[in-house]
């Protein structure tokens, strides 16, 4: 399904440069749930904007089912996001003054689909997250933990292939984070590949899988079982 | 996608009213001085009578002195002597003819009630009317005859007509011009050619508040000779009569011809009356008369004012001020929306759709800001009308095309503003504003 090869990404400022991944490597299945933990400032948001082709990298090689995706265009790299991959961010990252369903719709406007089928997809992914009937709020009026919610039906509106989460839970507290993560492992069960950064150690041990990430690169890789305590001796 | 984009731009603009209406107010300030100068110059190189422009000419014949042209470098004058209209009059050698100047004096209205007032004199011959497509709105011109014996007729405006008889049909009334009774004929209805092309000498678009009345009225009633008189030497004789007979030219003269042959017969007909008055001793200069028809003749004058045309340039520039500025709120507008843009440009905008988003953007406030424009310009348009009086009325009228016109500058100069701001827009990384969060 990802398969990166070596990829290194370098952010040059008049002052620094920072080498946010180097010889970075990993390979995610179909149907995976990948875990990604470490430290700040390791590389999480790096590589899963390279994942989902919101940045381009400086060396290595990245294929998305099985495609090289290392030279495509700006246009072909957009429809790629909007075909294939789905994204929850951190800062929910909705837009103020469009109502639930115009937020979910975003996403499907740029995909052609037609308006019955838009209306459609939208309706059933607010029902997936439980916000069905506040179609026609505003995200304002709504808790974090709804707000994050309807980015997840956002995300899932396209029946994206591949799921990538920076931080879902990190704004909201334990129980709101505990119910994202139910959500998110339904999707998962359904099928969609799930890549998700956090910093929660006890989140991550629900993945079906962990990675650890250090210094821009993959420290640690691992099948998750029941004991947790691992993460925590590399951490 | 189109309703998208626009719900979008609605939204938008909803969501920040006051720098939106900062934008709409820059471009239709800009767009109100813009149509307000370009309106005044329209209508200034206007041709009034486009349907006859091709058969009615304007005659000057060169009696000027042997030394010096009277127009720079070696035209004729604009006018020509009492001698000259009245003999080309008499040849009537065109299909029709009116030489024509203007005079003026005190109307005594016959209503007792209705104060005495200075009004200017149209002098001119009866072809005149039909000449010019002038419409009637009561009775019609006087005849030959009456231009022959000098009879005390008058044609009112429409307007006097208002201040005399309160807009009743007067035909058959009388008045008292410069103390001696006349005759009403006929009142034409509104006709105001802008600008009044067959006297150009001054007050190119002034309203003709005159009357009118036969040409050899001049002679008989010793009637003032406004407008501009010029000479190039003085009078022979002393006098009225000295002045009728001299070289100063204060007479217009228009003919009709209907094709080429017969303008082409005119000029020589010219060439021979200017051999024959040189074997009387006068026209001292080679031949050098003149036959333009309307439009040549507007052109000849350069009737747009030299400051009307300064005002338009520096309205022009007013607007790509307001433009500049626009460009600014822009910016700051569209980069104050960059999550947003981020976030389009993750979920798979192109670049491309988030142009096209911008670009309608734009166009609804430069559309917004042509229709304000409109407005301004329909003050401004009032703001000259007050400063030069009524008469200025047919010049600061705002018609279909200038309408358009605003809307059309202000799209196309808003969306030009926008490009800018839009490509910036457009290159936000998808990336950068969620990182961020
Ligand atoms: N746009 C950028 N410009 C310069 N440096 C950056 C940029 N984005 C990230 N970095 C640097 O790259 C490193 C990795 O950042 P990031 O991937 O955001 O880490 P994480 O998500 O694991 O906290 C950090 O040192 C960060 O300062
Ligand atoms: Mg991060």
């Amino acid at each position: 399904m990802l398969k990166m090869e070596n990829i290194a990404k370098v952010y040059r400022t008049d002052v620094v440069e920072t080498h946010a991944l180097k010889e970075f490597s990993l390979e995610v299945n179909e149907g995976d749930f990948v875990a990604v933990t470490g430290p700040s400032g390791s590389g999480k948001t790096t590589f899963l904007n390279i994942a989902g082709l919101l940045e381009t990298y400086s060396a290595g090689r990245y294929f998305l089912d099985g495609n090289d995706v290392s030279g495509i265009s700006d246009a072909a790299r957009s429809r790629v996001r909007n075909e294939k991959i789905g994204f929850i961010f951190q800062g929910f990252n909705l837009i103020p003054d469009l109502s639930l369903f115009d937020n979910v719709d975003v996403p499907l406007r740029y995909r052609g689909f037609s308006s019955k089928e838009r209306k459609q997809r939208i309706e059933q992914s607010l029902d997936t997250v439980g916000l069905s009937n506040r179609m026609r709020h505003l995200p304002a009026q709504l808790s974090g933990g709804q707000q994050q919610r309807v980015a997840i039906a956002r995300a899932l509106a396209g029946s994206p292939r591949f799921l990538l989460a920076d931080e879902p839970t990190g704004n909201l507290d334990s129980k709101m984070a505990n119910s994202v993560m139910t959500l998110l492992q339904e999707i998962n069960q359904q099928g969609t590949t799930i890549v998700m950064v956090t910093h929660d150690p006890g989140l991550a041990a629900q993945a079906k899988r962990n990675i650890h990430v250090r210094d821009g690169q993959v420290s640690e890789l691992h099948e998750v079982n029941t004991e947790h305590t691992r993460d925590v001796v590399n951490g | 996608m189109m309703s998208y984009y626009l719900r979008l731009a609605f939204i938008s603009m909803r969501r920040n009213p006051v720098l939106s209406s900062l934008m709409v107010l820059a471009i239709a300030l800009g767009i109100g001085a813009c149509m307000t100068t370009i309106t005044v110059n329209y209508l200034m190189s206007n041709n009034p009578i486009k349907h006859k422009s091709d058969v009615l000419f304007h005659v000057q014949l060169d009696n000027w002195g042997p030394f010096e042209a009277a127009v720079d470098p070696n035209d004729p004058p604009y006018q020509l002597t009492w001698t000259d209209a009245t003999n080309l009059q008499q040849a009537q050698q065109g299909i029709r003819q009116a030489a024509m100047a203007k005079s003026g004096g005190v109307v005594e209205p016959a209503d007792p009630n209705i104060k005495p007032f200075q009004a200017g004199y149209r002098l001119t011959y009866s072809d005149f009317f039909s000449m010019f497509d002038v419409p009637f709105l009561y009775g019609s011109a006087w005849d030959k005859q009456a231009d022959e014996n000098a009879r005390h007729l008058v044609v009112l405006t429409k307007e006097i007509n208002e201040t005399l008889f309160g807009g009743k049909n007067s035909v058959g009334q009388s008045v008292t011009l410069s103390g001696e009774v006349f005759t009403i004929v006929g009142v034409i209805a509104e006709w105001h050619p802008i600008p009044k092309f067959y006297d150009l000498n001054n007050d190119d678009f002034g309203r003709p508040s005159e009357l009118f009345i036969p040409l050899q009225l001049k002679r008989t009633m010793k009637l003032p000779s406004w407008g501009n008189v010029n000479c190039w030497k003085s009078p022979d004789e002393e006098g009225f009569e000295g002045f009728l007979n001299s070289e100063c030219v204060n007479f217009q003269f228009w003919v009709e011809l209907d094709n080429p042959a017969e303008r082409s017969d005119y000029a020589l007909f010219l060439d021979n009356y200017v051999n024959s008055q040189k074997e009387l001793g006068r026209f001292p200069r080679p031949l050098n008369n003149r036959l333009n028809n309307v439009q040549q003749w507007l052109e000849y004058n350069e009737v747009v004012a030299d400051d009307a045309q300064i005002m338009m340039w520096l309205s022009l520039m007013f607007l790509a001020v307001c433009l500049l500025n626009t460009i600014g709120l822009m910016l700051s507008k569209f980069m104050g929306k960059s999550s947003e843009i981020g976030l389009r440009r993750a979920v798979g905008a192109t670049k491309g759709d988030l142009f096209i988003q911008h670009t309608v953007e734009t166009a609804c406030i430069g559309v917004a800001g042509g229709l304000l424009g409109l407005g301004f310009s329909f003050f401004g348009l009032q703001g000259l009308r007050a400063l030069y009086g009524e008469f200025a009325h047919k010049l600061t009228s705002l018609d279909m095309n200038m309408a358009i016109l605003a809307v059309v500058i202000a799209l196309v100069s808003t969306i030009l503003a926008g490009l800018y701001p839009t490509w910036r827009a457009c290159s936000i990384a998808p990336a950068s504003q969620l990182k961020s969060q």
